[in-house]
C-alpha cells in the first residue's frame, strides 16, 4: 500500500519523528516499508501489508499502528452529519444475511459534479489512483484514508426505490463500469434495485447505475460483505479492484458507518447537496468473545520475562479491551482486527510491541536423535559425487514436459513416459505436462550449449519423473528419481591419443557408477529405445530387473536435433535410481584374503564376429571347477592372420585352491579341459 | 717370476684405465681372470716350479689376482654410475606438457549451497526428511491454516493438477507429513523442488527450498532466534547482523521475516537490497496451535517453531548471481564455476 505521510500527519503528530525512523519503527512491527519516495515535498512510503492485517489497507489503519507505536494520540477526520433532511427515499432489503451482514447508505441530493479540489487529486496520486469527478473520487478517498470500499450510484437510476442484496441466480449479465459485459456465476452476490442487477457487490459497479456528469442525486452505499464469497466472486470473474482486495480480507462492520458519514460529509463539501438520514439494516451484528490470555503462557512461548504490566500497557494501546483475572487476562478485540481470535493471536501481538529484537536468543536442549538416515538421501549425494568425478557437470531442468519432445524422440503411442501428467494452468503450452524422462531437457541442455559455442558436453542431472501410470497414496503420482546424462565431445585437436570406441568409454562410466555401489550381476543387453541407435546400445539388466539404458542417439533423432553438425555421437543413458538403490548390497561382510598363490593361464580362440564376449565368458564361469577364481577378457582382435567373420578373443584364467599351493601339473589337466569345453562349445579353434 | 707378477699388474692397471665401458671391462676381466687369461696360465706354469717356491709364488698369484677383482669391481661401479647418468640424462622429457586425467565435473551451485544448509543443520542434530512435489491441497495448504478461500493463498500462485492435486508451493507440507506420522521431540529439515507459476527476472516456475521445524515441549522464540542465528552465521560468517521483524504466515504465530546485513554493500544501501542495508534470507515463526490441532497434537503440550528459506535467493547472494534464470540455463560455462 502506498502511504502518503503528509496524509498521515492528519492523524498522528509525527513531527518529531523522521522519515527514516518511521520507517524503520514500522518495519519493526511487521509493516514492511519496501520503497520510499519523494513526492513534491511530500513521502511516500510502500508499505507491504501482509493478508492478515486488512485493518491497515488505510491511511487511518497505519496512524491507529503508530499512535499505539509511539503512544500518541489519534485524530480523527471530521465526518459528523448534521443538520440531515428527511429520510433516505432508498430502502434496502437484504436477502441473503449469510453473505452481507449489514448494509447502510445515505442519498445526496442535488449534487455538483465537477473536477476535484487540488489536494484531493493529489493525495489520490499519491497513492495511485486516478481523478474521476468530485463524487467518485471522495468515495475512493474515503477507501484510502479509513479502508472501507464504498460505492455511489447515480440514485435516479436505481428503479423502484429499493436496493436489494442478493445472489446472481441463474444467467445474469451485467455490463461494470470498465465496460465490460460480464456473466456472473449462480453463487455471486449482487447488488440489486427493483429490477435488475446494479452492482457485483463488494467489487464493482455497474455501468447503467454509475455517477456521471448529469447525475444530480447520489445513493452512496457502505456494506459489509463475507469475505470468501467476494474473494470467490473476485477469482470467479477474475476481477481484481481496491474494494475487492479489502472486503475479501475482512472490513470493519462496526465502523463501516463513519466511512458512510465521512464521504457523505466530504461530498456535501465538495459537491454540495443535500445528505439524508442513515438507512441501515444490519441483520448479523459484530460480537467480539472475550479471550483468556495467561501471563505465563505469553512468557513461555516468547521466551522472555515480559512484565505484567508491560502486557497490559501494550494491550491497550493496541485498543484492545482488557480485564485482569488473577492468572490470566480477558482480552476482547477492537471490531477492526478481525485477525484476533485467540491466545497466540494476543501473544503475537504481545510480541511484536514488545520488539523482536528485545527477544533473548537461546539454545534449546537438543535431545539426541534416534532416527537411522534413509539411504536414499546419502546415495543420491554420492551419485552426484561419482559423476561429478568422472566428468559429468550437474544441471538442473525444471520438472516440465513438451509433449512434442516425445515425438522427437520417436516414443510411441502406448509407451508408458506418454501417460504424463497435465497441468492445468501451466505457464507456457511446452510446459503443460511432468517430466517422465529427464532426456529431452538434457538434449535441450546439448543444443542450448552447442549453440554458446561450448564444445564438450559432459551434463546429468538427478531428479524426480513422475509417473502416472503408479499410483503413491490418495491419487498422487508415484515419483521415482532418475539419473540421466549426456555425452557429446567434439572432435577437439588433443594431445594424448584415446583410441577407445566412444560406446566403450561411455559404456565405462555407466560400469564405474554399478561399481562404486558394489552393484552385481549385472547383464547388458540390446535395447529396443526407439531413440537410441540399435546397434550401439544396452538396456542395463541388474538381476533380471531393467534399470535403464544407455547408447548413442539414433542419426534419426540427431537430425531432428538439427545441431548442424555432421553425423553427431551423443550419448545418453537414463537410470531408475530409486530401482538401482534396492540392488546395492546391504552391510559389507568381511571375506578372507587367499592365503596360497594362483596360477594364471591365458586362452585365446577364434569364434565367429557374431558371438558375444559376455556369452563365451558366461561359457566359461559355467566350466565346472571349483579352481578357477576369476575369468578376464583382456584382448579382441580383428584383422590380418583372422578370416573374415571371425573375431579372436583372449581370457585370462586364474586358478587357485583354498588349501594349499596349486602345481602346474595339478592346473594343466584342468586348462585342458577349460579348453576343450570351450572350444566345443562355441564351435571355436584355440589360436597360438 | 716377482717381476713378472709386477709387471702383469702395472700393464693391467693401465689397461683399467682406458676401459670406458662396461664391455671393455668385460673383455678385460676375461684376459685377465678368465679361464685361458694371463693369470691362470701362471697357474698352471706353477707346476713346473720347485716345490717349495710353489706356496710364495702361488700366493703373489692368488693376490695378483684379488687385486685385479677388487680394482674391477671398482671401476665397474664406476662404469655403471656413468652409464646410469647417461641413462637418465636421454629420459629427460619435457614435464611442462600436460597430464592425462579426467576433468571432474562440478555440481549446480544450488547442489552445492543446499548441501552446505543440510550440513549445517544436521551438524545441529536436525534429521533430514522428504515429501513429494506433486501434493495434495490438503498438505499443502489446509492442514497449514490456508483453508480455501483465504487471502494467503495469493501468495502463492498454484500449479493445479486437479480440484485437489497441485504441485506444491512451499516444502511445508513436509512439517504435516511429519508430524502425522512421528511424535514429538521432533527437529528436521526437508529440502526440495517447490513450484509456483511466476517467471520474471526474479522468479522461476520451479525453485528450491529448505524448510525446517523443530517440536518439543517449551520450545519458545527465542530458541528460533537461537537455532536460526547460528545458522545464518554459519553459512554466512560469524559477524553478519541478523534482524527479526514480524511478518506473517498462516502456519506460524507469531511469524517473523528474518533479514541479514547486506552483504554487498555492508548495510550502507544499495542496488541488491534496495537502498534498505537489510535483505530477507528466512521465514519463520512459532508453530500455529491450528497446525498442531490438524495434526492431532495438543498445542498446550507442545510448541515449537518452523522456518523455510529460498535456497537460489542464498546461492544468489553467496556467489553474486544477478539473475535467477541462470540457474536452469545450465550453461556449462556457468555451470563450471562452482
Amino acid at each position: 500500500m502506498r502511504l502518503s505521510l503528509e496524509w498521515l500527519k492528519d492523524f498522528v503528530d509525527i513531527n518529531n519523528v523522521t522519515p527514516d525512523e518511521l520507517n524503520l519503527k514500522l518495519t519493526m512491527i511487521g509493516l514492511e516499508v519496501e520503497g520510499v519516495e519523494s513526492v513534491d515535498g511530500d513521502i511516500v512510503f510502500e508499505v507491504n501489508v501482509t493478508p492478515n492485517r486488512s485493518d491497515c489497507l488505510s491511511v487511518l489503519g497505519i496512524a491507529r499502528e503508530v499512535s499505539a507505536l509511539l503512544n500518541i494520540p489519534l485524530r480523527m477526520p471530521d465526518f459528523k452529519i448534521t443538520g440531515d433532511t428527511g429520510g433516505c427515499e432508498i430502502g434496502v432489503n437484504i436477502l441473503d444475511p449469510e453473505l452481507c451482514h449489514r448494509y447502510a447508505g445515505r442519498t445526496i441530493k442535488g449534487v455538483r459534479i465537477t473536477g476535484s479540489p487540488d489536494w484531493m487529486k493529489r493525495r489520490l496520486e499519491r497513492s495511485g489512483m486516478r481523478s474521476i469527478n468530485n463524487v467518485v473520487d471522495v468515495t475512493n478517498y474515503v477507501l484510502l484514508e479509513m479502508g472501507h470500499p464504498l460505492h455511489a450510484f447515480d440514485m435516479d437510476r436505481i428503479s423502484g426505490g429499493v436496493i436489494r442484496v442478493g445472489r446472481a441466480g441463474e444467467g445474469q449479465i451485467i455490463r461494470t463500469i470498465d465496460g465490460v459485459e460480464r456473466r456472473i456465476p449462480d453463487d455471486c452476490l449482487l447488488i440489486w434495485d427493483s429490477e435488475r442487477p446494479v452492482a457485483i457487490a463488494g467489487i464493482m459497479g455497474g455501468q447503467d447505475s454509475e455517477v456521471t456528469d448529469r447525475t444530480v442525486n447520489v445513493f452512496l452505499e457502505s456494506a459489509y460483505f463475507l469475505p470468501s464469497s467476494i474473494r470467490r466472486t473476485s477469482k470467479n470473474l477474475g476481477l481484481k479492484t481496491e474494494s475487492s482486495y479489502r472486503f475479501e480480507r475482512g472490513t470493519d462492520r462496526e465502523s463501516l458507518i463513519n466511512a458512510l458519514d465521512r464521504a457523505a460529509y466530504l461530498i456535501r463539501e465538495l459537491a454540495g447537496g443535500e445528505v439524508s438520514e442513515r438507512v441501515d439494516e444490519y441483520p448479523v451484528s459484530f460480537k467480539a468473545e472475550p479471550i483468556p490470555v495467561r501471563y505465563e503462557r505469553v512468557r513461555r512461548v516468547i521466551g522472555a520475562g515480559i512484565g505484567d504490566e508491560e502486557m497490559i500497557d501494550i494491550l491497550k494501546r493496541l485498543r484492545m479491551d482488557v480485564r485482569v483475572e488473577r492468572e490470566h487476562l480477558l482480552v476482547i478485540p477492537p471490531s477492526f482486527r478481525n485477525d484476533i481470535g485467540s491466545e497466540i493471536d494476543i501473544i503475537e501481538e504481545i510480541a511484536r510491541f514488545y520488539g523482536y529484537d528485545r527477544i533473548p536468543v537461546t539454545v534449546p536442549k537438543i535431545p539426541v536423535s534416534m532416527e537411522r538416515p534413509g539411504r536414499g538421501h546419502s546415495i543420491i549425494n554420492n551419485i552426484k559425487d561419482t559423476m561429478r568425478k568422472i566428468g559429468f557437470t550437474e544441471a538442473i531442468n525444471y520438472s516440465f514436459l513438451n509433449m512434442d519432445d516425445l515425438d522427437m524422440l520417436s516414443i510411441p503411442g502406448d509407451d508408458i513416459r506418454r501417460k504424463a501428467i497435465r497441468i492445468r494452468n501451466p505457464l507456457r503450452t511446452e510446459e503443460s505436462h511432468l517430466r517422465t524422462t529427464l532426456l529431452p531437457a538434457l538434449l535441450r541442455n546439448l543444443r542450448y550449449n552447442l549453440s554458446m559455442g561450448n564444445r564438450e558436453i559432459r551434463l546429468f542431472e538427478v531428479a524426480r519423473v513422475f509417473q502416472n501410470d503408479m499410483v503413491f497414496e490418495n491419487g498422487l503420482p508415484m515419483e521415482k528419481h532418475y539419473l540421466g546424462a549426456i555425452y557429446y565431445l567434439s572432435r577437439l585437436p588433443e594431445l594424448w591419443k584415446d583410441e577407445t570406441p566412444k560406446f566403450y568409454i561411455f559404456k565405462g562410466f555407466i560400469e564405474h557408477i554399478l561399481s562404486e555401489f558394489k552393484i552385481k550381476d549385472v547383464f547388458f543387453e540390446r535395447s529396443s529405445e526407439p531413440f537410441l541407435h540399435p546397434g550401439q546400445s544396452a538396456d542395463i539388466i541388474v538381476s533380471k530387473r531393467r534399470i535403464g539404458y544407455f547408447g548413442l542417439v539414433h542419426p534419426d533423432v540427431a537430425d531432428r536435433l538439427d545441431l548442424k553438425l555432421a553425423r553427431p555421437e551423443i550419448f545418453l543413458c537414463e537410470i531408475d535410481i530409486d530401482s538401482m538403490i534396492t540392488l546395492i548390497p546391504g552391510e559389507t561382510r568381511y571375506s578372507p584374503i587367499p592365503r596360497f598363490p594362483y596360477i594364471e593361464r591365458d586362452i585365446a580362440i577364434m569364434v565367429d564376429e557374431s558371438l558375444t564376449a559376455a556369452s563365451i565368458a558366461g561359457s566359461l564361469r559355467d566350466f565346472p571347477s571349483e579352481l578357477i577364481e576369476d575369468i578376464s577378457l583382456f584382448d579382441v582382435y580383428k584383422g590380418p592372420n583372422i578370416p573374415e567373420g571371425k573375431k579372436s578373443l583372449a581370457f585370462s584364467i586364474r586358478y587357485r585352491a583354498k588349501d594349499r599351493t596349486l602345481t602346474d601339473a595339478e592346473v594343466e589337466p584342468i586348462h585342458r579341459g577349460l579348453v576343450q569345453y570351450i572350444c566345443n562349445k562355441t564351435g571355436g579353434v584355440i589360436r597360438g | 717370476m716377482i717381476k713378472e707378477i709386477e709387471d702383469i699388474k702395472t700393464v693391467f692397471i693401465e689397461e683399467l684405465a682406458k676401459t670406458g665401458s662396461l664391455s671393455d671391462l668385460n673383455n678385460l676381466r676375461i684376459k685377465y681372470l678368465g679361464k685361458k687369461g694371463i693369470l691362470s696360465s701362471r697357474l698352471k706354469a706353477l707346476s713346473q716350479l720347485p716345490s717349495e717356491e710353489r706356496p710364495i709364488f702361488g700366493q703373489q698369484i692368488n693376490d695378483c689376482k684379488r687385486f685385479i677383482e677388487e680394482e674391477i669391481g671398482k671401476r665397474e661401479g664406476v662404469l655403471k654410475a656413468e652409464e646410469r647418468k647417461r641413462e637418465i640424462a636421454r629420459e629427460f622429457i619435457d614435464i611442462t606438457l600436460p597430464g592425462k586425467y579426467t576433468v571432474p565435473g562440478r555440481l549446480h551451485p544450488i547442489t552445492v549451497v543446499m548441501r552446505e544448509i543440510i550440513d549445517i543443520f544436521t551438524g545441529m542434530g536436525f534429521d533430514v526428511e522428504v515429501g513429494p512435489e506433486v501434493e495434495l491441497d490438503y498438505y499443502n495448504f489446509e492442514a497449514l491454516n490456508i483453508p480455501r478461500d483465504h487471502p494467503a493463498r495469493d501468495m502463492q500462485d498454484t500449479f493445479y493438477i486437479s480440484e485437489d492435486i497441485l504441485l506444491r508451493t512451499h516444502t511445508s507440507p513436509v512439517q504435516v507429513r511429519v508430524m502425522e506420522k512421528k511424535r514429538p521431540p521432533l527437529k528436521f529439515i526437508a529440502p526440495g523442488k517447490v513450484y509456483r507459476c511466476d517467471a520474471d527476472i526474479s522468479h522461476t516456475p520451479m525453485f528450491h527450498q529448505i524448510e525446517g521445524l523443530m517440536v518439543d515441549r517449551d520450545i519458545a522464540f527465542s530458541d528460533l532466534k537461537g537455532i536460526l542465528e547460528v545458522f545464518i552465521h554459519k553459512l554466512f560468517n560469524p559477524n553478519t547482523p541478523v534482524r527479526f521483524r514480524p511478518s506473517y504466515f498462516p502456519f506460524t504465530e507469531p511469524s517473523v521475516e528474518i533479514d541479514i546485513g547486506c552483504i554487498l554493500c555492508s548495510g550502507s544501501g544499495c542496488r541488491v537490497c534496495k537502498g534498505t542495508g537489510w535483505l530477507e534470507v528466512l521465514g519463520a515463526g512459532m508453530v500455529n496451535p491450528r497446525v498442531f490441532e490438524m495434526v492431532g497434537y495438543d498445542p498446550e503440550t507442545y510448541t515449537g517453531f518452523a522456518f523455510g528459506m529460498g535456497v537460489e535467493r542464498l546461492t544468489m547472494l553467496k556467489y553474486s548471481i544477478e539473475d535467477i534464470r541462470m540457474f536452469f540455463e545450465n550453461d556449462i560455462r556457468f555451470l563450471r564455476q562452482f
